[in-house]
């Protein structure tokens, strides 16, 4: 007991010094190349930290994150081109918008089972890829958005804050991925989290103890839809341009290998593989294409050898020490 | 409007009807049989296409050994999919399954962007420009050629789960796993012929098509897109229900289509599953299922 406590302040210790090492990198350097790989790191810790909180905790496989995510992108960037809002309004709006259809996507299909929620996803992202293209009055077609507003926030008592340098938008999304992060622990480690995992491991037991499966499950998506839409919101005038690529699958592929690589249900596993897998295909210079071969490589060997990723492999470790006989069996569906 | 338009875009949504069913079929087979969703069915009607293009314009076969070949191929694909990635699956998963699938469906649509690059290709053969007229009504005999294509599939599938030994051992596996064991069902046998029927199909269903639309790379992701959501309305693992839900919808597309924006025949698909799903889960066609 005395032990956990010390590895939790450890740990604790070793995460304000992260921290702090990542919001001082600007006063190091202001290469463009290293700030751009921190967004990117920060963009993607939070979609990989929802798909983690969908597929890690709660068990459900979800294809429609990227729909989220440029679902938040086009409706912030369609509210502040068209209709004027400002920027933090628009990226609000796109992840309410976000979070409203995956309770709507959640509700009809995680009825069924968990089978029809994954079909639904996937056809819900692909669907958005298709919308986005073909209605042209709404979205500009192929086009996309171009030129997005440099973003302003005015706060209470005269101050703003123009992003209009790469470190700006460092900060920002720095900041956001670091709330994201946060909402998700507290709630990975609260009451229900484990709710969460227990549903995941035994469903019908777990209601047997007065769990309703449904809401927890809701519970869940819904909140990984709010969060990976209000990334989008802000990610996009990053980019400057939103367009159906937005959809891309290519950002489906890279949040699963994250998690899958980082272990399903592992908080700090998946973070770290989120840094990781931002910093290195990007230094070995893979052409997209490659890199996409790569990953479906590494999917399918992950499926066939090691389910777990490398936080499952950590979390037998764990189970093993606490029944401290040698774990011979695979790991708990 | 007159009524031989109409009766072109009924024709035209029975084709790609009858192409959606051939994917789809095959989809809710293997999922019947094995309770895998095959994210990588898409990529075999893609394969069968390029596959298609490749001995007709490389190798300057013509239409029907084209056609046999790419099926014949695509049967041996199957069967050697199923017995080095999915067989090591057997009752572990079903999110290993997907994400299994989904891993191969990257590496072969990526591999072929890679290799085919993403321009779309057109596939010219000495039918391509021979038309069949009937009155006011004008249909490609290439088209005509599908249909036929599919129809054909059709019985033969039907002859194969309703008439033969095999066929009634495949229903019997996907009604109930343990019964079926227990009556001396090999799954492992059954599951392999029903992963080969399914790609299959899919492999034929781009074969057929890949003389009428372009051929590339991307062309599965938006055709099992649209599987995806008949095997929900036709009730997932039911063959038959995916067949009418897939006609169905290719006619409505059509219809459809021929009256309003693109947007709205894209979005048909989707609408529908979700409706289905809201007022009948179990699908259509499904047995009740516990919502």
């Amino acid at each position: 007991m005395n032990d956990q406590r010390m590895s939790g302040k450890m740990r604790a210790a070793l995460v304000v010094i992260g921290l702090a090492l990542l919001f001082a990198v600007p006063s190091f350097t202001r290469n463009e190349y290293v700030l751009a790989l921190g967004v990117s790191f920060a963009t993607f810790a939070v979609l990989s930290g929802g798909l983690n909180l969908v597929y890690g905790y709660a068990g459900l496989l979800s294809f429609a994150q990227v729909g989220f995510f440029g679902l938040g992108a086009y409706a912030a960037a369609l509210l502040v081109t068209d209709v004027n809002w400002p920027v933090w309004a628009g990226a609000l709006a796109g992840a309410l918008l976000a979070a409203l259809v995956g309770l709507g996507i959640g509700y009809s299909s995680l009825r069924l089972s968990r089978h029809a929620f994954a079909i639904v996803t996937l056809s819900f992202a692909l669907l958005c890829m298709i919308i986005s293209r073909d209605w042209v009055s709404l979205t500009r077609g192929a086009m996309g958005i171009p030129g997005l507003a440099v973003p302003q926030f005015n706060f209470p008592g005269g101050l703003s804050w123009r992003l209009n340098k790469p470190t700006d938008f460092y900060y920002l999304l720095l900041g956001l991925a670091v709330v994201c992060q946060a909402v998700i622990y507290a709630v990975v480690t609260s009451r229900i989290g484990r709710a969460l995992k227990a549903v995941k491991m035994n469903e019908p037991l777990a209601q047997s103890q007065g769990i309703n499966p449904l809401r927890y499950k809701l519970m869940a998506v819904t909140l990984s839809a709010f969060m990976t839409g209000l990334m989008g919101g802000f990610f996009v005038f990053y980019l400057t341009i939103v367009d159906p690529s937005i959809f891309d699958f290519y950002y489906t592929e890279t949040m699963l290998i994250m998690v899958i690589l980082g272990g399903a249900g592992s908080f700090w596993g998946v973070l770290f593989s989120s840094a990781i897998l931002t910093v290195l295909p990007d230094m070995l210079r893979f052409t997209t294409d490659l890199r996409m071969v790569l990953y479906g490589f590494i999917l399918i060997i992950a499926m066939l050898v090691f389910p777990g990723g490398i936080g499952g492999w950590f979390e037998r470790r764990r189970i093993e020490r606490w029944r401290k006989v040698p774990y011979g069996g695979r790991s708990a569906p | 409007m007159d009524i031989s338009f109409l009766i072109q875009l009924l024709l035209n949504g029975l084709v790609i009807g009858v192409i959606y069913a051939l994917i789809a079929m095959g989809l809710s087979l293997i999922f019947g049989v094995l309770e895998i969703v095959n994210f990588a069915h898409g990529e075999f009607y893609m394969l069968g296409a390029v596959a298609a293009y490749f001995l007709t314009t490389n190798l300057s076969i013509g239409y029907w050994p084209t056609i046999a070949l790419v099926t014949v191929g695509a049967l041996a694909v199957g069967f050697i999919l199923y017995e080095v990635l999915l067989a090591s699956l057997r009752g572990e998963g079903f999110e290993r399954s997907i994400l299994l699938t989904l891993g191969l469906s990257m590496v072969l649509q990526n591999g072929a962007v890679f290799l085919f690059t993403t321009t779309p290709k057109m596939m010219l053969s000495p039918l391509t420009y021979s038309n069949v007229i009937m009155g006011d009504v004008r249909m490609s005999v290439l088209r005509l050629y599908a249909l036929g294509l599919g129809i054909a599939a059709f019985i033969a599938l039907y002859f194969i789960l309703y008439r033969t030994q095999v066929g009634k051992a495949m229903r019997g596996v996907s009604q109930n796993r343990e019964a079926a064991l227990m009556v001396g069902i090999d799954p492992r046998s059954v599951s392999r012929l029903a992963v080969a029927i399914g790609i299959g199909l899919s492999g034929l269903a781009g074969a057929a098509l890949a003389p009428i639309y372009a051929v590339h790379p991307l062309m599965g992701f938006s055709f099992v897109f649209k599987a995806f959501a008949i095997i929900i309305i036709g009730g997932l693992g039911n063959v038959s229900g995916a067949a009418i839900a897939a006609i169905a919808l290719g006619v409505l597309e059509s219809l459809i289509g021929g009256f309003l924006p693109t947007v709205m025949v894209d979005g048909l698909a989707f609408a529908a599953m979700m409706l289905i799903l809201l007022i009948r889960p179990q699908g259509l066609f499904g047995r009740g299922v516990r919502v």
